[in-house]
């Protein structure tokens, strides 16, 4: 294996992973699309493997959402039950799940081009990568970034408030 | 200048700005109150989306190893190693039990193809029987196997029932990983070497480093200074666990560096799966943080059990070199083997 892959598994893996599950939203899943990502990076031995890594892991994942998207329609009936019932001792792990499933939310109410460009920008990627990446002018990456933040915390703050309106 | 439009601003607070623009922005910020509001607005709003999105984060987990191929080997590690030694039991335990319950029935034949070990492993473990009645139901029986056992009624399935209750993975192989070997499984080693083997170790799976550790229970030998390809996990027939790892000498040329160790040959040194153990030091010692000292330390301990009073204290470990090159060649890369270091931590 070249040193330096080694270096940017250390370095890129925990972010490609967050990257991932920002896609798949399932922790495991990221973790495996991950790994195949830079099994893939072994062979292929790309030249700017970090970039080469995130275009790979963005591929998987639309794929694999496809996948998912048909067999989570049967789960989802399975599961909505006995989440409703549990006790007072998983609080805090529902509050960080409802959290994260209001992220969630508003991260999809962002046009595909606006999310892939803040995914990668949270990834560690810079404006040069993400350009790379996603066809669009790097002049163009700050405007981008700028609607997407703005939208993001829009559509939670939001949602936050319906949240607090309903409960009170 | 005119004012600073959004995307500027977001570039400049990222750092993404040339420098002739940031300095631009500078200087327009520095007399324009309107610009600077609005600098300070971006400014919370970079961090607030950052920190929308720092909860959708997935649970933060140890970075895992990472080798050439090394795609997700855990899942399966542990019956890998479990099975051929789960087998070994099995093979025991019926030669124990037609000796225990039917002289018309010797053991040599209940079985065609056990070996010399194999019975000797049978008497020790009749010997065991008759003096520990209950260690029966704690030996683990594979579900192919029941048919052999069927005549000692509840074992069997008492046996199935502790094989899928089983402990985590983890455990099970550091308690395999623990077992030692005795003088017999050296001379079936060196008849083993002795016999021309080019077929005698079978490649499998590809495993992490750390696998590789707890299946041999040590570092694994390699070449020094020779590139590690991967490690992959072997089977040979009389070994418990077989570690081969592959090292590339250049670009066309691959060798491969086989650890093995032996199968136990007599009850008292098969781990049984499952069975209380008491805690020692190897328990508490990740294979990153194993040292020398460490895992020195943790064979006196095992020592110290009584079980395994009188039995070799060190891995009787079995090493070879295999790959198309010259007998002489190898015989050097043999004489060249040394333990993987540890790797340093972060």
């Amino acid at each position: 294996m070249p040193e330096d892959l080694a270096e940017i598994y250390r370095t890129t893996y925990r972010a490609l992973v967050r990257f991932l599950y920002r896609k798949v939203w399932d922790a495991e899943r990221a973790e495996d699309l991950a790994q195949e990502a830079f099994a893939r990076a072994v062979v292929h031995k790309p030249d700017n493997a970090r970039g080469w890594l995130f275009i790979v892991a963005a591929n998987m994942a639309r794929d694999d959402a496809r996948r998912a998207a048909r067999e989570r329609r049967h789960l989802t009936l399975l599961k909505a039950e006995p989440q409703a019932s549990e006790p007072a001792a998983a609080d805090d792990a529902l509050h960080a799940e409802s959290e994260r499933t209001n992220v969630r939310a508003a991260l999809e109410q962002l046009t595909p081009r606006d999310r892939e460009v803040l995914l990668l920008w949270d990834s560690g990627l810079s404006y040069e990568d993400i350009a790379a990446q996603t066809g669009l002018a790097r002049g163009a990456i700050g405007t981008t970034l700028a609607r997407a933040r703005r939208r993001l915390v829009e559509v939670y703050e939001a949602g936050h408030r319906g949240e607090h309106v309903a409960r009170g | 200048m005119s004012h600073v439009d959004d995307g500027m601003l977001h570039a400049y607070l990222d750092g993404e700005l040339a420098p002739a623009d940031a300095r631009g922005v500078d200087a327009h910020v520095a007399q324009c109150p309107d610009c600077r509001r609005r600098l300070d607005e971006e400014r919370a709003l970079i961090a607030r989306a950052a920190e929308l999105l720092a909860r959708a984060t997935p649970p933060d987990r140890e970075l895992p190893p990472f080798r050439a191929g090394d795609v997700k080997p855990h899942t399966r590690v542990w019956w890998q190693v479990r099975l051929p030694l789960a087998w070994a039991a099995t093979v025991a335990l019926a030669l124990g039990i037609g000796r225990y319950l039917g002289r018309e029935a010797p053991p040599a034949r209940q079985a065609e193809t056990a070996t010399d070990s194999e019975v000797a492993r049978g008497r020790s473990l009749a010997r065991r029987r008759e003096s520990r009645p209950e260690a029966r139901g704690t030996v683990r029986t594979p579900p192919a196997a029941a048919p052999a056992l069927a005549p000692a009624s509840p074992a069997p399935a008492r046996a199935r029932a502790d094989y899928i209750a089983l402990p985590r993975p983890e455990l099970v192989e550091s308690q395999v990983a623990r077992e030692r070997t005795g003088e017999l499984a050296a001379k079936v080693a060196a008849r083993k070497a002795a016999s021309d083997g080019r077929d005698l170790w079978q490649r499998g799976t590809v495993i992490s480093l750390d696998s590789a550790r707890r299946v041999l229970g040590a570092d694994p030998f390699v070449v020094p200074g020779v590139p590690v390809e991967a490690f992959y996990m072997g089977r040979g027939v009389g070994y418990s666990a077989v570690v081969i790892v592959q090292q590339a000498l250049d670009s066309t040329t691959m060798i491969e560096v086989i650890n093995a160790r032996p199968a136990p040959l007599r009850l008292d040194q098969v781990v049984v799966a499952g069975a209380p153990a008491p805690t020692t030091a190897a328990d508490s010692v990740s294979g990153a943080e194993r040292s020398l000292a460490g895992r020195a330390h943790a064979a006196d301990s095992l020592e110290a059990r009584p079980l395994r009073a009188g039995v070799q204290a060190r891995p009787n470990l079995f090493r070879d070199v295999r790959g198309s090159l010259s007998p002489d060649s190898l015989a050097a890369l043999r004489r060249r083997l040394q333990p993987l270091r540890p790797p340093t931590g972060p």
